[in-house]
């Protein structure tokens, strides 16, 4: 760890924000959390995390707002989108929108890390800021 | 009391036939007077005619204890009054009564006035201005008859000289007849016809009484209860259709209306309930899934570090199940909410069932529920949606499990799942989803279902008996219902409830009792049609006969746990009907239901208590005409008001258990 940071998390929901990060940081990710679209965008973390988890019904911009503005400033960094209300139509419109993967809440410790760890994993054999 | 039309038309027929009566019978009376009237001053005058003749000599001769003599023995005939002989000057010459003999008249006297009051001579004057009518004294009419009698040669030429040659009239004969039996006979007609009057009122009275009771007021009565009835919302009400003429038509359109609005309100309860379905699901998905990630993520975070204490890992076990279970019930709220027509492709079933065993094993291995899987190797893909037949599948499979594990003896079951390739007749497989009366008003009634699929609607008509019938809508099964039993062997005739049109087919009998036969139009299909005697199972559907039997894919799976009763069998397509009390959301068979009979194909079920339940899917290996889409495949609009849908369910969307990026489909 040299201070970066791994995943960037955005709910609006705070127990949300707390289990992810609880989760994420006991299996030695680190974590930045952001309650909406605007606040995402707006931290620099954005701009360096290594992937993004964000919920797709967000208040404000939509989560899938905020998918299509970090898709088009990092076309390489993984994002996947979570959301409580799972349908075909939605897992449809953010694959299109450049969604690296899809998460129906609620999930379990051992489907988030698997998720998680498996997006990172695609991060480095692209080669996009290899972790040191 | 208040008045009603009864008594209005008894009052108003009455009243006419009263005046009618009284009119006719014044005029025939009159006309009966006048004849008999006429007929008695006719015989006045032939009297007073032969009583001049034969007086005529005795006259001449002025022999007038001979003329007296002779108006004596004439005035002592029955109904004759008298007979008087008056002169000129009105004194009374000769008379019946004795008493009155050398009297004078006076002229303006009642029985002269009409003739010397007028002015007239009494020379030549008819018949009818020379009788009167009077009352006697006591009462009684006379009719009088007077015949002047005028002067001759003969008589101013007699011996006795008593008449002068100038005078133009000599006398007047007066006849006067008792009018007695012409009252009587006049009274008698009147209080004949009186009574008569009477009868025919009282008759009619009585005739319209009954009638508008049996016409208007007993069904006006019921349809009036029936009313209050549907205004108080009881809609399954219907008045007894006996009533005839508008009344009856009348009743048959209130029964009419009453039926559809209780279709319609079915139907909307129904839609109504769906949608209400699908706004919930959304709504729950949206708002409980966000708790609940909090409670599954951090309670399999625990479980995970719970250390060596079984009690914990034991309550860490169960809250991670619970909340697992709430993740399946709300996403079973949704595949039900959002069932879409499937995108058929090839499909492997075997492969299928694989992919469906490998879901559901952990949860099988723990339920210590053996599972054997017999797959029918090289089987020919069929038609279909992959996913949504993996989830029809994994639904079964979860069903024989919880039957299985709700067995008594709680020793752990065995499920068989096994496919083949079968060739199925049509009868007792193929689906009628369509059915319409030959003028066109649909009878399939999504309300009620056999077997998961919408019933025939139809009435029944038997003797005195009418109530509805629902057609088990798959040909050659007879798993009817009715509202009211029919005696085995009746032969009842069938309407269509909305146009009331006979549903009978003359051209055919039955092939097995030769009784009449009575069918539905079925879209594209010809006519299906069944043997009109209870209980006899002759049915003909000539477009299904001659496809022979159909080429199918089956799933069964079977399990040895509980069964089901009759009554669950009956049920267990409905929605929300579940047998595992909390433990089922009662939708899993509803939805996998939806998504055969999506595919054109049937889900049927088998089941004894006590030994087991075989579920057969049956995908066709021919597409059969697109059944109309059921209302349960609506799209429902979700919690933003968005009409949702998608060809796959949710499960898809998911990454798999235990590896690999999910998400791309």
């Amino acid at each position: 760890m040299n201070g970066r940071i791994d995943v960037l998390v955005v709910d609006d929901e705070p127990v949300v924000r707390d289990a992810v990060s609880r989760v994420l940081e006991a299996a030695g990710f680190s974590v930045a959390t952001a309650p909406d679209a605007e606040t995402a965008l707006a931290v620099p973390v954005s701009d360096t995390c290594r992937m993004v988890l964000c919920d797709l019904m967000l208040p404000g911009e939509s989560g899938l707002t905020l998918l299509r503005e970090l898709r088009a400033r990092r076309p390489d960094v993984p994002i996947v989108m979570i959301t409580g209300y799972a349908t075909p139509a939605n897992a449809e419109a953010v694959r299109e929108a450049g969604a690296t993967a899809f998460l129906p809440k609620p999930f379990d410790e051992d489907e988030l890390l698997t998720l998680v760890r498996h997006a990172l994993a695609q991060t480095d054999v692209a080669g996009e800021e290899p972790r040191p | 009391m208040k008045p009603n039309i009864g008594t209005l038309a008894i009052l108003g027929v009455a009243t006419v036939t009263a005046v009618v009566i009284g009119v006719m019978s014044g005029v025939v009376i009159n006309a009966h007077q006048g004849a008999l009237t006429g007929q008695l001053a006719r015989s006045a005058d032939q009297l007073s005619e032969t009583i001049a003749s034969s007086t005529y000599y005795d006259m001449l001769e002025n022999r007038r204890d001979a003329v007296h003599r002779e108006i004596l023995t004439i005035g002592r005939q029955q109904g004759i009054e008298k007979v008087r002989l008056f002169n000129a000057s009105g004194r009374i010459m000769f008379s019946s009564d004795e008493r009155e003999i050398g009297h004078a008249l006076d002229k303006n006297a009642e029985a002269c006035y009409a003739c010397h009051a007028a002015g007239r001579p009494l020379e030549r004057l008819e018949m009818p201005a020379r009788s009167r009518i009077y009352r006697a004294p006591d009462g009684h009419r006379v009719l009088g008859m007077i015949r002047p009698i005028h002067n001759e040669p003969s008589c101013w030429q007699a011996d006795c000289h008593a008449h002068g040659r100038d005078e133009a009239v000599l006398g007047v004969l007066d006849v006067d007849l008792s009018m007695t039996d012409v009252d009587r006979q006049l009274t008698h007609d009147r209080t004949r016809l009186a009574l008569l009057a009477v009868l025919a009122i009282a008759a009619s009275s009585l005739l319209l009484w009954w009638l508008s009771r049996r016409l208007i007021l007993r069904p006006v009565a019921s349809l009036m209860a029936s009313t209050r009835r549907v205004a108080h919302g009881d809609l399954s009400t219907a008045i007894p259709d006996t009533a005839w003429l508008e009344i009856g038509d009348l009743a048959r359109a209130f029964n009419d209306m009453t039926r559809r609005l209780g279709e319609a309100q079915r139907q909307l309860a129904q839609s109504d309930k769906l949608a209400s379905v699908g706004r919930l699901a959304a709504g729950v998905a949206h708002e409980i899934n966000n708790p609940l990630t909090g409670v599954l993520t951090y309670a399999s975070f625990l479980q995970k570090r719970a250390g060596d204490d079984p009690q914990t890992r034991a309550d860490l076990d169960v809250i991670v199940r619970e909340t697992k279970r709430c993740r399946d019930i709300v996403r079973g709220l949704l595949d039900f909410a959002r069932q879409t027509p499937p995108r058929l492709e090839p499909t492997d079933l075997d492969e299928v069932v694989r992919r469906a065993a490998g879901i559901v094993m952990n949860q099988l291995t723990l339920a210590h529920v053996r599972l054997d899987i017999d797959l029918a190797t090289g089987l020919e893909p069929v038609p279909a949606e992959a996913n949504q037949i993996q989830q029809v599948v994994v639904n079964l499979l979860l069903n024989a499990a919880d039957a299985v594990a709700g067995k008594d003896d709680g020793a752990g079951g065995v499920i068989r799942v096994r496919t083949a390739a079968v060739a199925v007749p049509p009868r007792g497989s193929a689906t009628i989803r369509s059915a319409a009366c030959p003028k066109g008003c649909t009878l399939l009634d999504p309300s009620v279902r056999i077997a998961g699929a919408p019933a025939i609607r139809m009435l029944r008509r038997w003797g005195e008996h009418e109530s509805t019938v629902y057609l088990d809508p798959v040909y050659g099964r007879f798993n009817h219902q009715a509202a009211e039993p029919c005696d085995e062997g009746v032969i009842a005739t069938y309407l269509c409830p909305a146009c009331r049109s006979k549903l009978e087919v003359p051209e055919h009998r039955c092939e097995l009792c030769q009784a009449p036969m009575y069918g539905v139009q079925v879209t594209g299909l010809g006519r299906a049609e069944w043997c009109s005697r209870k209980g006899c199972q002759g049915c003909r559907w000539d477009a299904m006969d001659a496809l022979g039997e159909q080429r199918c894919a089956a799933i069964v799976v079977e399990d040895d746990g509980r069964g089901m009763t009759a009554e669950e069998l009956g049920r267990i397509f409905e929605p929300f009907f579940t047998t595992k009390g909390t433990r089922g959301t009662g939708l899993g068979l509803a939805v996998s239901w939806g998504i055969v009979e999506g595919h054109g194909g049937a889900i049927t079920v088998e089941s004894e208590p006590g030994k087991g339940t075989r579920f057969t899917v049956r995908l066709p290996y021919r597409a059969t005409p697109a059944p109309e889409p059921a209302v349960a495949r609506a799209p429902m609009p979700d919690a933003r008001g968005i009409a949702t849908s998608g060809p796959t369910g949710t499960r898809d969307a998911r990454p798999a258990p235990g590896g690999g990026a999910g998400g791309s489909r």
